[in-house]
Order: C-alpha cells, then structure tokens, then sequence
C-alpha cells in the first residue's frame, strides 16, 4: 500500500483528503510537525507528499527546494495560488505536478496514479476468477488464450472489478469513462456493455454481469 | 494664434491709443506747438507703441502655439507640465504655476485611486484564495460521502466555483501586469480538461458532447483559455433545452490560423442582441427572460482573448444554434510576446 503524506495546515481539508486517499486504496498521513517539517517527512518517508504552499513557519516552495537536496520522493503541489509564476517556480524547484484548488477529487486520484506510476513503474493487474485484466495492453487473459479489448470495454470491466459485489450505476461507470477523457452518451454504454458481455461469454462467463433493474450493474 | 485674432482681442488697447493720439494732438495744437513737432513726437510714440505690441504678440504667440501643438500631440494631456518650458511672461508664467499645482494635486490624487484600486484588487485576490480551501473541503466531502441530494448540491458548489472564477479572471484582465505564459498547447488536451471539469452537468443533464477534429497546437495560455471555454460552456448549459442538448465543439485550420467552434443546440441569441453580447453588463433578451445573467462573463471572454491575442466571436440563429467562434493566429504569437 503507497504512503501518501499531507502536508497543509488546514486541519478539516486534510482529514477530508486522508479520508479521500484512504477510500482509494492509499495510506494517508498527515503532517503534523510543521516546524520540523523535513525531518518529519524524511522520517516517515512516504511513497507520494500533497504539498501546499502556504503552510505555517516555512513556505512550500522552499520546503520542496530543501528536501529535493535530499530526496527524489514524488512530489504534487496542492495549492490556492493559481498564479503561472507559482507554477513555474514549483516546477523549477522539483515539483512533479501542479494542481490547483478547488480539485476534483477523481482528478486528484487520477494524477496522484499517474505520478506513482511514472515514478514506480509496474505493470498492473486485475483479477477476476481465472481472467486476468492487463490494462495497459488492453488484453483480457484466460489460461493461454487472451482476447483484446476497446478502451472502453477494457475501462468499464476495470471498473467492475475493482466494485466487485458491489451495485454500480450506468452513471458511476459514465462518469469514470469520462475521466478517462471517453466522452460515452448513455447508448454508447449500452452497446459497449452487450459487446462486454460477448467477449466475457467467449471465455465462458455468460453471467458474470447481471443488471439490475433501475439501479445498474453488478459483477458477481 | 494668428495676428488677426490677437488684434482683435487687444481691440480696446488700439483705441485707447488712438483716443490719447487724438487728445495729444487736439492739446498740442491748443498750445500752439508746431504741426510737424506734434506728428514727430505722435511718429515716436507709436512706433514703440507698434514695437511693444508686436514684442508681446511674438511672446505669446512663440508661446501658446508650442503649448498648443504639444497639446495635440500628448496622449495624455495632463502630462503638458513636465513638456512645457516655463515661459518669460506674468500671464505665461501664472498659467503654467497654475497648471503645475493643478497637475500635482490631480497626480496625488490619482496615487491614492491607483493605490486603493490595487489594495482592493490584492484583497479580492487573497480572498478568493481563501474561499478556495472551504471550496475544495465542500468539494472532498461531497465526493467522500453518499447522500440523497449530492448531484445537485454537486451543481451548486460548481457554480460558486465559476463565480469565484469570474471574479479572478475579471482582476487579473484589468490589471496591466501579465500573468500569463504562452505557449504550444494542445487544443483538444484543453477541451477534454473543460470537459471533464463540467463532466457532472454533462451526465446528469444528459448533454450530448461531440468533439470533432480537435488535433491542433495553439499558442496560448492553458489556464486562460480554460478558464474562457469553461465560460462559454457554461452559457451554452444555461441556454440549452433540457431534452436532447447537444454541445459539438470543432475546429479546422485556415492559412495560419485555427478556428474553434463550440456549438450549442440552445435557444439562441437575438440578431439584435448579438453585436452586443460581448459588452460589460449587456444581458440582452435571454438576460431578461432567465434572470440569471450577469453579462459579466463573455465580456471577460473577450478582454482575455484580447490580451491572448485571440479573436472571439458569436453566431447564432434563435431557437436553433448559438456558436462562439474563436480564432488563434499562428503568427500573431510574437506580437501577443511583445
């Protein structure tokens, strides 16, 4: 599990942000010694840092000058200043994104992710039963057969997998295909899922999906 | 300043003189003192009558006629003191003492207007920085917890943020120092962001998106730009139907520039109305009717694009499309660096 540290002074943002990563497979920390800062993250070493720039006793710019003399740990700048001059100064200074307040809160996941896996590159895998997911290649693998799979399949089956057993609505899945820049109207789903369907039944998981009536799909 | 006018207004100091002539000539002859005596001495007075006259007309006139044609020139005419030379005569010499103290107490002035204006505009800049931590906390709570009412509370909270928006983009356009960078970006990276970022409304609202031959590079600010198609968006989810919206945003390449079309299905513009949708304050007919327009938002459009060095404009037909058009040149990249 990645440990991700939060470092902003705003006590009842961070609890929401830790609460945020928590839910999304992470491990939030929150920084609480910030006259020590750098110590402190050194100590804890985390795998990702949330770095605001207006944090008491220092200023998060210089923080991040002074522990990129030490340290390659990844790190985002989480910030009110919309300011170019912040941006490029952060940039300049080490930073590996810039992102500026009010997030969206699946944006931020999706560049935290993205960061992680630049900085630790691995190939990701989901499960299910016997089919293994490979994403990054589009293939859906069962023994030594393998199939391949549109982004959008590929993007909706990821989904149901990681909800297993669990009710997802055709909005959930919409609103995910979107952060995924595929701009899918409800028809779009619909023919994506019956072609979902199809390959799955290939492999012989005729059943896999089920729809419920009025609130969505289930993958059991 | 010609002779002719400056004869005419020293009028009276010719019939003075000519009234004294008269009645030195008239005692003269009274006292029985020669004629060609009396006509040398009036010879006299009056060619050093004549000799002053002109020396005063060539001052003045040496004078004003500087003053004037600077005046013409200056752009700003209140910098007249600091070009003018401080002349030789009383009159000349209390204008421009006059002037002077005016200009200095209108510079003053005008300091603590450019000071009060700046202080205001650093505030709201620091306060909209500060509204954006509650923002982004309403925002996380939103998306951390399940609730019956999240879409539209969702919605409410994205339209505080596009108000707050408004205002920083309305300092950072009136404000002279640039604050932004331009560079190669592109075109459909930035459509996807804006689309994303309203990706709620699209879904929940069911508003078609079409994105058509978006693959170019413009030289622009990300953020700015961002900022102006989020508005436009916005207009178009304000003044779409609520049954089968369609939003089909486009562009194609012309010579050296790229031309962006974001094309609504809404209900329009009147012809009237539409050279006019781009100034401060103008709602227009579909102003009044939903009640819920600022006219604030395409004349910020408009001012950044300028700064950008973009052309924005709007076409519409009423109950059937409205199209904002904007224009990138390539080559007018230098002249936005100048």
């Amino acid at each position: 599990m990645r440990k991700i540290l939060i470092v902003e002074d705003d006590c009842a943002l961070c609890q929401e942000l830790k609460f945020l990563l928590d839910n999304a497979g992470y491990l939030g920390m929150i920084l609480e010694d910030f006259e020590h800062a750098k110590d402190e993250i050194l100590l804890t070493n985390p795998d990702l840092i949330l770095l605001d720039i207006c944090i008491p006793y220092m200023n998060g710019e210089l923080l991040l000058r002074e522990l990129r003399k030490e340290t390659q740990i990844p790190i985002i700048m989480l910030t009110s200043l919309s300011n170019e001059s912040d941006e490029v100064l952060s940039m300049s200074f080490g930073a590996d994104d810039y992102i500026c307040k009010p997030y969206n809160p699946t944006l931020l996941l999706l560049r935290i992710e993205a960061v992680l896996k630049r900085v630790y590159p691995q190939t990701i895998s989901y499960t299910y039963h016997n089919l293994i997911l490979l994403p990054e290649r589009g293939i859906l693998k069962c023994k030594d057969e393998s199939l391949i799979l549109t982004k959008n399949e590929m993007l909706i089956f990821k989904y149901l997998i990681i909800h297993q057993g669990k009710i997802v609505s055709r909005e959930d899945i919409i609103m995910d295909l979107w952060d995924s820049e595929e701009f899918v109207d409800d028809n779009t789903l619909t023919v994506n899922m019956s072609r979902l369907r199809q390959k799955l039944k290939n492999f012989g998981y005729e059943k896999a999906i089920e729809t419920r009536k009025g609130l969505g799909y289930i993958l059991l | 300043m010609n002779i002719k006018t400056y004869i005419r207004d020293q009028a009276f100091v010719f019939i003075f003189f000519f009234l004294m002539c008269i009645l030195i000539y008239i005692f003269m002859i009274f006292w029985h003192i020669n004629q060609s005596l009396i006509f040398f001495i009036l010879g006299i007075i009056f060619v050093f009558f004549l000799f002053t006259f002109f020396y005063n007309f060539y001052q003045r006139k040496s004078f004003y006629t500087h003053f004037d044609s600077l005046l013409n020139e200056l752009d700003q005419k209140f910098l007249i003191c600091e070009m003018v030379k401080e002349p030789s005569f009383l009159e000349g010499k209390i204008l421009y003492n006059a002037l002077y103290d005016i200009n200095k107490s209108m510079m003053e002035e005008m300091n603590e207007l450019h000071l009060s204006v700046d202080e205001f505009k650093d505030y709201v800049e620091m306060w909209i920085h500060e509204v954006k931590i509650p923002l982004s906390h309403l925002n996380l709570s939103i998306y951390n917890h399940q609730f019956q009412s999240k879409p539209s509370i969702l919605e409410q909270v994205h339209k505080i943020e596009n108000q707050v928006d408004q205002v920083l983009y309305y300092v950072r356009s009136q404000s002279a120092q640039k604050d932004y960078l331009i560079k190669s970006i592109s075109l459909s990276q930035i459509i996807k962001n804006v689309i994303k970022k309203n990706k709620d409304y699209f879904i929940y609202h069911k508003v078609k998106v079409i994105l058509n031959n978006l693959d170019y590079n413009v030289y622009t600010d990300s953020k700015w730009l961002e900022f102006i198609l989020n508005q436009i968006l916005n207009n178009s989810f304000q003044y779409t139907p609520t049954h089968e919206a369609i939003i089909d945003i486009s562009a194609m390449k012309k010579d050296n520039q790229i031309i962006l079309f974001i094309q609504d299905n809404g209900i329009g513009i009147q012809k009237s109305d539409l050279p006019r949708v781009f100034d401060k304050s103008f709602t227009g007919h579909n102003g009044r009717i939903q009640k819920k327009s600022t006219g604030m938002g395409l004349y910020i459009c408009k001012k950044l694009c300028q700064q950008l060095g973009h052309h924005i404009s709007i076409d519409s037909k009423i109950n059937q499309y409205t199209k904002v058009i904007i224009t990138f040149y390539d080559d007018h990249y230098y002249d936005v660096m100048k």
